[in-house]
């Protein structure tokens, strides 16, 4: 622990709905919390560049708006706001945790001693051949755009994947008067038609979900743009950049020219703060990827709770509620007689998210990525994108003796790049779980060592000067 | 290419920035790549160490295509860097640097 760092009883990582709600609950409480953002203004992703919108509420919908009473309430509180902030580093200690921090090119050490991470989600990295080339973005990189500058693809784009944010945006569009050219629905076609059928009750709890989205598509045909169902397969192809896309609808191969492919895999959460702590992870079989384990508090180990689509993705509401929640957790731990049962405020909060989630496994049903998709792509694929490691060179390795995602990084680079594994950390995870035939929790993940986030020299060396 | 649209809000303030040299004008709220991807889309954005051309992918912190070269700065993630008045930005079409 560095003498010069700075204490605080609490911190919180991102400023998200989550972040911003347990900054708000804990302010209520007499608190003053450290929120650390690594956005410039409070909203996370899904309430980005909302107090100063960009964009027209018809083009953006009402969820958009929805979060301004909660970055209001977040503005007006006592809550130590810190933007550009990149909590680099985290570690526990016998009474809380060290925080390396980088704001502004300078890096400050905290001592929090209890830590709430709201670091939220990101969108999947889903490799097919060609998703390295300029002209392919995530859709949600495009959304940010919209948000940030009211910015619109000159040229209409075709837009592929699966999930919510996949029509939502082809709705934005439209309603911004630059509809998409086409939209290729790339669900696995099995769930998505027994799975509402099985889970009645789902269906039912998730019956406003699923009428915004049959709304959406409705909207989207009665435009004349096309979607296609039941894709199952996707390439984008070009020199220096994108000129056509080429995907598998129905059994055959079918050719579209365009600048521009938003791709959209469902999202996960960002791992890297709670892998770096190392704490445990169990995969989720219905949200296809690893999340965090927490208790009914949202704790995942002493004196550290996570809230939000960070511990499992739940969407904005619920990750309102959760930052809720985990602030009611943290105060409980800090009074001086606390009582076994939670109270009413906690309760109410609890049922009213357990009657939310409850529809989630209906949306990741009907949203569900093929399971085997990568190793039905080229070997050429790339995986890794910051070092450039194809699927045919990860198979190779795994034919070696490569047994487990740390071995395939030391054969081959992948996940040694920049982005350290969050892009394929997954991806390696799935190749290695298919090839061995273990779990993916056999498999495990990469071991994610700080800096989490890129930090030069001279940056580090601030930490001394202060 | 990205363009504002017209059914946008009230105009933003602009800023100045000089990318490769050449000043431009850009929405106040844009973060660095955003100001790229409108003033000349995604096309010679950067150049990968394998040669490849890049471009970002993500614009949310997480995928590290956006690299660029602020205030002489290689390697800045621009996506998380918003503009300002006077920036100097520069796109990295080389070797990546050590910093």
């Amino acid at each position: 622990m560095p003498t010069n760092a700075r204490p605080t009883e609490i911190a919180i990582v991102g400023a998200g709905p989550a972040g911003m709600a347990a900054a708000i609950r804990l302010a209520e409480a007499g608190l003053r919390p450290v929120v650390f953002d690594l956005n410039a203004i409070p909203g996370g992703q899904i309430y980005r560049q909302l107090a100063s919108p960009q964009v027209d509420a018809r083009i953006m919908g009402q969820e958009y708006l929805r979060g301004r009473e909660l970055l209001a309430a977040f503005d007006r509180a006592a809550i130590d706001y810190r933007p550009d902030s990149r909590v680099w580093w985290t570690q526990r200690e016998d009474d809380g945790y060290s925080l390396g921090v980088l704001q502004h090119g300078r890096t400050q050490h905290w001592q929090a001693r209890r830590l709430i991470l709201a670091s939220g989600a990101m969108e999947r990295g889903w490799p097919f051949p060609g998703w390295q080339l300029p002209g392919v973005m995530n859709a949600g990189a495009a959304q940010i755009l919209l948000k940030q500058g009211a910015l619109l693809p000159e040229t209409p784009p075709v837009l592929a994947g699966s999930g919510p944010l996949l029509y939502l945006l082809a709705w934005q569009y439209l309603r911004a008067g630059r509809p998409p050219q086409l939209v290729l629905d790339m669900a696995s076609p099995s769930s998505r038609y027994i799975e509402p059928l099985r889970r009645p009750r789902g269906a039912w709890l998730g019956r406003g979900y699923l009428a915004k989205g049959a709304r959406m598509i409705a909207a989207l045909r009665r435009a004349g743009v096309p979607v296609r169902r039941r894709v199952d397969g996707l390439q984008a192809e070009g020199g220096e950049a994108v000129e056509r896309v080429r995907y598998r609808h129905r059994g055959r191969w079918h050719v579209q020219s365009t600048g521009l492919l938003l791709g959209h895999f469902g999202i996960t959460p960002e791992p890297q703060l709670a892998r770096s702590l190392q704490l445990a992870h169990a995969w989720h079989h219905s949200q296809q990827c690893f999340l965090p384990s927490r208790g009914p508090t949202l704790q995942a180990d002493e004196s550290l709770w996570i809230a939000g689509d960070g511990g499992g993705i739940g969407g904005a509401l619920n990750a309102e509620r959760e930052g809720r929640l985990a602030a009611l957790a943290v105060l409980d731990t800090m009074a001086e007689n606390a009582t076994a049962t939670p109270s009413e405020e906690a309760q109410a909060l609890r049922r009213a998210r357990r009657r939310d989630l409850a529809a989630r496994p209906l949306l990741e049903a009907m949203f569900r990525l093929p399971d085997d998709w990568l190793s039905t792509q080229p070997d050429t694929t790339l995986v890794c994108r910051c070092e450039s490691v194809s699927r045919g060179e990860l198979e190779s390795a795994i034919a070696q003796g490569g047994a487990g995602p740390n071995q395939l990084k030391a054969f081959t680079r992948c996940g040694m790049g920049p982005c350290q594994g969050r892009q394929c950390g997954e991806s390696v995870n799935r190749l290695l779980a298919g090839r061995l035939g273990q779990s993916h929790d056999a498999v495990g993940y990469y071991h994610i060592r700080p800096p989490v986030h890129s930090v030069t020299l001279g940056e580090l060396a601030t930490a001394q000067q202060q | 290419m990205f363009r504002r649209s017209e059914r946008g809000c009230a105009a933003p303030r602009q800023v100045t920035v000089w990318l490769d040299g050449q000043p431009c004008q850009v929405p106040d709220t844009l973060s660095v790549a955003a100001a790229v991807l409108h003033l000349h889309g995604w096309q010679g954005y950067r150049r990968h160490h394998d040669g490849s051309t890049r471009a970002p992918l993500c614009m949310m912190g997480v995928c590290q295509e956006c690299l660029i070269s602020i205030d002489g700065r290689p390697n800045r993630q621009g996506c998380l860097e918003p503009v300002y008045e006077g920036m100097r930005i520069e796109r990295q079409q080389g070797e990546r640097h050590a910093d």
